[in-house]
């Protein structure tokens, strides 16, 4: 099982240790994991904003650079779950296919789903609230919609559950948007903002020291809430914490 | 054309793919039921506003009734043994003059145990008395009680008058900065008796 | 970059009191909605049955409106058709006119709006009275509705309070919610009594009865339908049901998800004239015929306007429904805006943050967000795209096509952190008027990769 390790443009550029984190954990769970080198951008942020052609370059270049392995696994669930569901039909013209968007998974996913460790070495001492992201959620089925009648799960809770020392809580509202949404986030930037304190301001009223998710950009988006109203929370990318100590 | 050929034809050029019609028995006989019918029924309709009374085993309606509305003075009713009615609500000349009817007692048909709608199939000419007077009672026979809509569906009747109501507490409106008020244009008040 | 509904959303949030407000009372409702879907075990299997119905009756709309129209007319009932706005009033003005009617009464109708009905009629000379409590409040006040299920709901108590001291002589002062309602009551139980005509829309028309429902929780509906013999009736072609059996299954569903209420308080089924009376039902097309030949976004027509898709959606309860330019607002309004006219209302598809909530509360299952998307993809060939998001777009598009580039840009991408704040956080920088902006590490992964600093 050959795991070709998706580190997306804005963890890349801003979270490089959430990347290195990534790699850490999966090799410490018995992975066999490489990182194509020179990649760039899976297309979402175009494609949401209204350009899905201008991602079918992206997705060629993407699928080509994964080509040899097995698994695709990215910690990012919003990026992975784009690639899964439109990859399809962006290179629906292209003869020669390699499928990332069947053999992708968020590394959340990956691990809860096809690792399945029974244990973790990690230890955080905290209280964290979980992010539930919207494209997690409701696109890649992290855990049971808010909306759904259907018997409550979340894979993220169940993978933190895991970690040593931890107590973990999640806001009302629990998977609310964040109001990140790429560009909507600078379009519509006094909804997105709004959305983004009442978001923070939920996550603190659980107590909690960080803010802990699997969609670094809904993470991204709040951390600039935080900072900027300088508010007593943290956020930190869930692989931070599973890998905590390695 | 006339628009009605122009409409249908638009339609069948447009329609591309033509989809099956579902079976809803899977549905249906799966839907909720309820062990205690009259208890969950009671508490539905309290939940939307109303109330349930039970009427004993040779219990005088009538005098429950009058126990009930002691202030009512225009009490209307189209029930033969509702005696302690003051006037029948097809006696009215116009349906306008129905209005200051304190009171109407009206049998119900059906009771919903899900949501505590009662079915009024109209056996009046004046249907306006179902909606215009302050109270309304329901008569309903315990025997009449359903667990959901899909039983219910499959049990009314809009009568020779062609018309009937599911009726589920009393009037309400929210309109004012979502604060719920009872009494908007039908009935203030509503009480089921259960025979 | 911005729109028409951005600009207007930005407004809205100038007041934060009352943005606050609007979004948890909207909460409330979804909240509500939850709960009590949670109730019914089957409610997964509701909706599924609900979109299944939908799909056969929008296909089969020819059979079942023929169906409908001639038991209807068995039944005693006048069957017109109209095609668009103008026929449907029209077609309503004759009615009245020709029964020589000058007060007429009318309960809510999202396709009176749609087609302009009242003010087409009130030009005419008809007094037109809303009888839904939150309609005539607007109307009083020469406002539209700002939600379909809630229309009044961005007007304080302190307004209407004033508004019915002039229209309904109330107490100066007096703003309590039960008082005004009852001074409605009071007001508008007249306007019945001397109404000579009533209309009601319909939410549900069954092809094997000729009936058609209405569904109110204040009764007016049929307030209004038991006073005056005249009665009208007028729904879009999509209200089509195949038989009761189907109402079984949508009337669970209509008002758990609009309002969380087991059902609304009246759920009336109309099938025959008054005795001496004339019922009159006109089937409306007005542009829906057209969408069926549109495979990406057909299955609008499964909409039963329940407004659950407004109430959770985080935009919508942020921005209130004037911000969008279309009649209808939240993500069912963006869709049926630009299926009317996308050239006109293009600017409401900037109101999504694609967060896909709405598409799980739609109770006929109507692939909303799916739809946004499609659309945000149509833009750039209606010639409306946003130039600066385009400018964007293909920015990134160069770079990242260019790994080389990209990692130059990595390398440098530290560099901005050090910026001035006045030149970062500048009035072109939309995202740095809410948020800091994200800091660059000091190297990026790729470059960590290659100095083999990933173990």
């Amino acid at each position: 099982m050959k795991v070709g390790l998706f580190i997306p443009c804005y963890i890349n550029a801003v979270y490089p240790q959430v990347g290195v984190a990534s790699f850490k954990l999966l090799k410490s769970l018995g992975v066999d994991v490489d990182y194509p080198l020179d990649q760039t951008c899976c297309g979402q942020p175009m494609a949401n904003a209204g350009f899905e052609e201008e991602s079918v370059e992206l997705a060629k270049r993407f699928d080509r650079l994964f080509e040899q392995y097995d698994y695709i696994v990215g910690p990012s669930a919003s990026c992975v779950v784009f690639v899964r569901d439109h990859y399809g039909q962006l290179l629906a013209k292209e003869p020669h296919r390699c499928a990332s968007e069947g053999k992708i998974y968020d590394i959340c996913e990956f691990i809860h789903d096809v690792v399945k460790p029974t244990s973790l070495q990690a230890s955080f001492p905290h209280k964290v609230s979980i992010q539930n992201s919207c494209h997690g959620v409701r696109l890649m089925h992290l855990s049971s919609p808010s909306e759904l009648n259907i018997p409550y799960y979340n894979k993220l809770r169940d993978l933190l559950s895991l970690v040593k020392d931890i107590e973990v809580v999640e806001p009302e509202r629990p998977d609310e948007c964040c109001g990140f949404g790429g560009m909507f986030a600078v379009e519509e930037h006094a909804v997105s903002g709004q959305m983004g304190r009442d978001k923070v301001k939920r996550h603190m009223d659980t107590g909690a020291e960080y803010i802990v998710g699997a969609d670094g950009s809904c993470l991204m988006h709040q951390n600039g809430i935080i900072a900027r109203e300088k508010l007593p929370i943290k956020t930190i990318h869930i692989v931070e914490v599973l890998a905590a100590g390695l | 054309m006339s628009s009605r050929e122009d409409i249908l034809q638009n339609i069948r050029r447009n329609t591309r793919v033509r989809y099956e019609k579902p079976d809803l028995s899977v549905l249906e006989q799966g839907a909720i039921t309820y062990a205690d019918q009259v208890a969950q029924f009671c508490k539905v309709v309290a939940e939307v506003g109303g109330r349930v009374v039970t009427v004993n085993e040779g219990e005088d309606v009538n005098a429950l009734v009058r126990k009930l509305y002691p202030d009512a003075k225009r009490i209307a009713s189209n029930l033969k043994n509702i005696t302690c009615a003051t006037f029948h609500p097809d006696d009215v000349e116009a349906s306008a003059d129905l209005d200051g009817t304190d009171l109407a007692v009206v049998d119900g048909r059906i009771g919903v145990c899900e949501n505590g709608a009662v079915w009024v199939q109209q056996d009046v000419e004046q249907r306006a008395v179902y909606f215009i007077s302050e109270a309304l009672i329901l008569l309903l026979d315990r025997k009449n009680l359903v667990n959901n809509m899909h039983e219910a569906y499959q049990k009314i009747d809009t009568g020779e008058y062609g018309y009937g109501v599911f009726i589920s507490g009393p009037s309400k409106t929210a309109d004012i900065e979502q604060a719920l008020v009872m009494g908007a244009h039908g009935a203030r008040e509503l009480t089921v008796l259960l025979l | 970059m911005s729109t028409k509904h951005s600009k207007a959303a930005e407004k809205f949030q100038e007041n934060k009191e009352l943005a606050g407000w609007h979004d948890q009372t909207l909460w409330m409702m979804r909240a509500k909605r939850d709960k009590i879907s949670r109730e019914v075990p089957e409610w997964e299997q509701l909706r599924d049955m609900a979109s299944a119905i939908k799909m056969y009756s929008n296909s089969h709309l020819d059979l079942l409106l023929q169906e409908f129209e001639k038991n209807a007319q068995a039944n005693g009932a006048h069957v017109y058709w109209a095609k668009d706005a103008d026929e449907y009033c029209s077609i309503i003005y004759n009615i009245l006119h020709g029964h020589n009617v000058h007060r007429f009464i009318k309960s809510k109708s999202m396709l009176a709006e749609e087609c302009g009905l009242n003010e087409y009629l009130i030009q005419k000379g008809i007094d037109v009275v809303e009888s839904d409590l939150g309609e005539r409040i607007l109307q009083l006040m020469h406002k539209k509705p700002s939600h379909i299920v809630v229309p009044a709901i961005h007007i304080k108590k302190e307004e209407i309070g004033e508004l019915f001291v002039k229209e309904m002589g109330t107490e100066p002062g007096n703003n309590d919610q039960t008082y005004l309602t009852h001074a409605a009551r009071k007001n508008l139980r007249h306007k019945f009594i001397e109404a000579e005509a009533a209309m009601t829309g319909a939410n549900f028309a069954v092809a094997s009865t000729g009936e058609f429902v209405v569904c109110t929780n204040e009764g007016n509906a049929d307030m209004g339908t038991s006073q005056p013999k005249l009665q009208i009736a007028a729904f879009g072609l999509e209200k089509i049901v195949p038989d009761r059996e189907a109402l079984g299954v949508f009337t669970r569903l209509l008002a758990r998800s609009g309002t969380g209420q087991p059902i609304t308080t009246y759920t009336s089924h109309y099938r025959k004239p008054r005795k001496g009376g004339e019922l009159h039902i006109i089937i409306v097309d007005n542009g829906r015929s057209n969408i069926l030949a549109d495979q990406e976004h057909v299955k609008t027509l499964n909409c039963l306007r329940c407004g659950a898709c407004m109430n959770t959606c985080p935009v919508y309860r942020r921005s209130g429904g004037y911000s969008y330019t279309y009649f209808i607002p939240g993500p069912i309004g963006i869709n049926l805006g630009m299926l009317k006219a996308p050239l006109h209302y293009y600017d409401n598809v900037s109101a999504c943050s694609l967060c896909y909530s709405c598409q799980n509360v739609c109770p006929a299952k109507v692939d909303l967000a799916d739809q946004i998307y499609r659309w945000r993809q149509k833009l750039d060939g209606l010639g409306v795209a946003s130039s600066s998001k385009r400018l964007m777009s293909g920015g990134m598009k160069v770079l990242m096509e260019h790994p080389s580039l990209f990692n130059l840009a990595l390398a440098r991408a530290s560099w901005v952190n050090s910026f001035p704040r006045s030149l970062v956080y500048n009035g072109l920088n939309d995202w740095g008027k809410e948020h800091e902006m994200p800091q660059f590490a000091k190297e990026s992964f790729n470059e960590m990769w290659k100095k083999g600093k990933v173990k």
